[in-house]
């Protein structure tokens, strides 16, 4: 009995330590919960996004381009960073139209724009965003980040307290940049808009729908999602409290294996989804 | 202004007035020889065959008269231009800082001719009695206060400033010293003479008032840094930057005034001044913090062959309350000018036209339903219409598709665009945008500019915002373009 309750404490200290090694020793950072443990218990600590670090997201297929699906995502995971200050959204296009992620929810008038140059001094105005006192969510839409110009954000958000979404938009026509040094990001997504479901006898599109990819996480695990927009585009009154990303349902992996077996069983979905899913969140 | 020529050209301005070609300006030796402003040039060609002559060049020498007002900046923050060919210097409270007027103007002269520029001048306690001495006076260019009546008294009345034709009146008249028209009866003086002796004698002598135009309004946010050894490395360049913006922003706080754009001069040696401005979103008076928007900018400065002065101006200097940061955050809206400091690098870095806030404005036309505004500026009260879905992102032209549409008011069941082909799944439209008829002269609107807008989404999901040009008209083929996508 004793000697299972040493071991547990031992195992315990081993991954506190683990903990703190990954964390690189700066201790617990806050994080923003999806409020589903479905989402949440992918990351680490099972509390959900992680903040004051920076998360890359792109797009398949066309979005990789023209980026508007993961533009939203971002919008919709960054809104309720802007209780914390002010967003910047920093691109070297400007094809962002502010009345759109007004639609979403997301409070346009007060989202300071900044259009860059170059690739250089979108990374560079990135850094600086995020190191700045005051700022609550930092955007920046770049082909690539390498591994040195992604650690120099981590330190700028870690500085600033800051949280950033790099939006990797290849150029028109162009080809992908790869990032071979690999990634500083906490996370990375891959998002695709998925067909909405547009509410029987309801003519038009529905809520807006994306496909949602967590590729990696740091310190969690990847998973697939089917999120919904709920008050996108519509004149219903968004709440404030409530994550403006709901999640519609649980989408299989189907490279990868459950990662723990301990996971309650729930019927994969198969994509895409029509209708209501199965899975539907418990209000 | 007289230019320094070789002694044994004459050289002499021709201007053409009325059809005739005149001489505009006579240097030292071409007036020595007889020559005057105002005599036909074929005269003037006649008594002096080796006159050389130059065309005259109005523009420029008033273009030069304005650079030369910028220069003298550098006295005084007050300088009005009087052309054609004088400007006033408003020392007032400025002499000693030479250490008295006559080191003032001895200073002044001793650059400007350095600069090959002969001048004369007049100090004086109205700027009417100034303009006489510098014009009229015998050397005797400083009047002391007050005593500016025994001065003018014994000069002409041309010294007034007043028209040739009055001047040409006094003459017939007999009247050779101001002396002489002062001890006339200003009522008759008045109505032989028209009010505009009378005013001028007034200025000149200190009883009427008068106001200059100066080049640039005074301002009294201004300091200035005179060094004792010229400067040229970059980091003398940068310390004395940090100085002087130290001094205007330690009397900006003691008044609690901010302010949001500074200029800095850095006057060099020859004569030119460069300026380095810095703009910020809301007014500040933090030294430390202007000066690190200044440092990365003073590599623009050419310092040539030394800086001797420096001047600092601060603009659009408003009330400023003092603010205690970083205590407690408040809410969104009230308190995002904490991020100030992060725009104005940025708006320093890139160019102001870079960073930007997006403002509503009311139009349904989707390219002007967006303006841009300076962040923390005054947010209009406009808001964009949540009943009218708009793209995340808009293309700032639309780009044409090839759409299959076979009902004419329907939406298309495909579409191709870059080469793909996108089949409709679900759509949501018409919404009918037409061209701002009420903008326009009623004649010139018409319905060729109308959009149908159609939100469509295809078969793997995607959202796009596709719209038919003009009306419906049979025989024509339907025009279809995408202008924005939903995510």
């Amino acid at each position: 009995m004793s000697g299972s309750a040493v071991t547990e404490r031992a195992l315990d200290a081993v991954r506190a330590k683990i903990a703190a090694l990954e964390t690189g020793g700066r201790g617990e950072t806050p994080s923003l919960a999806f409020g589903d443990p479905r989402i949440d218990r992918c990351f680490p600590g099972g509390r959900g996004l992680p903040l004051h670090r920076w998360h890359e997201v792109g797009g398949e297929g066309m979005e990789a381009e023209t980026a508007a699906a993961p533009a939203a995502f971002v919008a919709l995971l960054a809104r309720p960073l802007l209780k914390m200050g002010p967003a910047v959204w920093i691109a070297r296009r400007d094809d962002l139209h502010p009345p759109g992620l007004a639609g979403l929810g997301f409070p346009a008038g007060g989202l300071v724009e900044v259009w860059v140059r170059d690739e250089a001094q979108a990374l560079a105005a990135a850094e600086d965003a995020l190191g700045a006192s005051g700022v609550g969510a930092v955007v920046v839409e770049a082909d690539a980040c390498d591994l040195t110009a992604g650690r120099r954000l981590q330190l700028a958000c870690e500085k600033g307290q800051a949280t950033g979404f790099l939006i990797i938009r290849r150029p028109f026509g162009g080809g992908a940049k790869g990032t071979a040094g690999g990634s500083a990001a906490a996370t990375r997504w891959s998002i695709a808009s998925a067909p909405s479901a547009p509410a029987a006898g309801r003519p038009g599109l529905g809520a807006p729908r994306w496909r949602a990819t967590l590729e990696r996480c740091r310190g969690g695990r990847p998973g697939t999602w089917l999120f919904e927009s709920p008050g996108a585009y519509s004149d219903t009154e968004i709440q404030d409290d409530a994550h403006p990303l709901r999640l519609v349902a649980e989408l299989g992996d189907r490279q990868l294996a459950p990662a723990q077996p301990a996971r309650p069983a729930s019927p994969a979905i198969p994509f895409p989804v029509r209708g209501d899913g199965a899975v539907r969140r418990r209000a | 202004m007289p230019s320094a020529a070789a002694p044994e050209a004459p050289l002499a301005l021709v201007e053409t007035s009325r059809g005739t070609r005149r001489l505009a300006a006579v240097d030292r030796a071409a007036a020595a020889l007889g020559l005057f402003p105002g005599q036909k040039a074929a005269d003037a060609l006649a008594y002096v065959p080796n006159l050389v002559t130059a065309e005259a060049e109005p523009e420029a020498d008033a273009q030069a008269l304005l650079a030369l007002v910028d220069w003298c900046v550098r006295f005084s923050p007050a300088v009005a231009p009087d052309p054609p060919d004088g400007l006033f210097l408003d020392v007032t409270g400025l002499a000693h800082l030479w250490g008295g007027e006559a080191a003032l103007v001895a200073d002044f002269r001793r650059r400007l001719a350095r600069n090959g520029l002969p001048v004369v001048c007049g100090v004086a306690d109205t700027p009417g009695a100034a303009w006489a001495l510098a014009r009229h006076g015998d050397g005797a260019s400083l009047c002391p206060p007050s005593r500016q009546g025994e001065l003018l008294d014994h000069l002409p009345p041309s010294a007034l400033r007043i028209s040739a034709a009055a001047c040409a009146q006094l003459e017939r008249l007999g009247l050779r010293r101001i002396a002489e028209v002062r001890r006339l009866p200003r009522s008759q003086l008045a109505r032989r003479f028209g009010l505009e002796l009378i005013t001028r004698l007034d200025q000149a002598m200190g009883e009427a008032p008068e106001a200059l135009t100066f080049r640039r309004p005074p301002n009294p946010w201004f300091d200035r840094l005179a060094l004792a050894e010229p400067i040229s490395t970059p980091e003398d360049l940068a310390r004395v930057c940090g100085d002087i913006v130290e001094r205007l922003c330690a009397r900006l706080s003691a008044e609690g005034q901010g302010a949001r754009r500074f200029e800095l001069a850095y006057h060099r040696v020859d004569g030119r001044p460069q300026t380095v401005e810095v703009g910020l979103a809301v007014g500040a008076r933090e030294a430390a913090r202007i000066t690190r928007l200044f440092l990365p900018r003073l590599d623009q400065v050419d310092p040539g062959f030394g800086v001797e002065q420096v001047t600092l101006a601060a603009f659009e200097v408003e009330t400023l309350s003092a603010r205690q940061a970083a205590l407690a955050r408040e809410p969104v809206g009230q308190s995002s000018v904490e991020i100030a400091p992060l725009v104005d690098r940025l708006a320093n870095r890139l160019g102001t036209e870079r960073v930007w806030t997006s403002q509503a404005v009311e139009s349904h036309v989707p390219e002007r339903a967006v303006a841009r505004r300076a962040p923390f500026s005054p947010e209009t009260p406009a808001r964009w219409d949540p009943a009218r879905p708009r793209p995340i992102r808009l293309f700032r032209r639309p780009e044409p598709i090839e759409a299959t549409a076979p009902v004419p008011d329907d939406p298309p069941v495909q579409f191709r665009w870059r080469g793909r082909l996108h089949r409709v799944r679900l759509a949501e439209g018409p919404e009918r945008i037409a061209e701002e008829w009420w903008k326009v002269p009623i004649e010139a609107a018409s319905t060729t500019h109308v959009r149908d807008y159609y939100r469509v989404e295809d078969q793997d999901g995607g959202r796009f915002w596709i719209f038919r040009s003009g009306l419906y008209a049979a025989g024509a083929p339907a025009r279809w373009w995408l202008h924005g996508l939903f995510p």
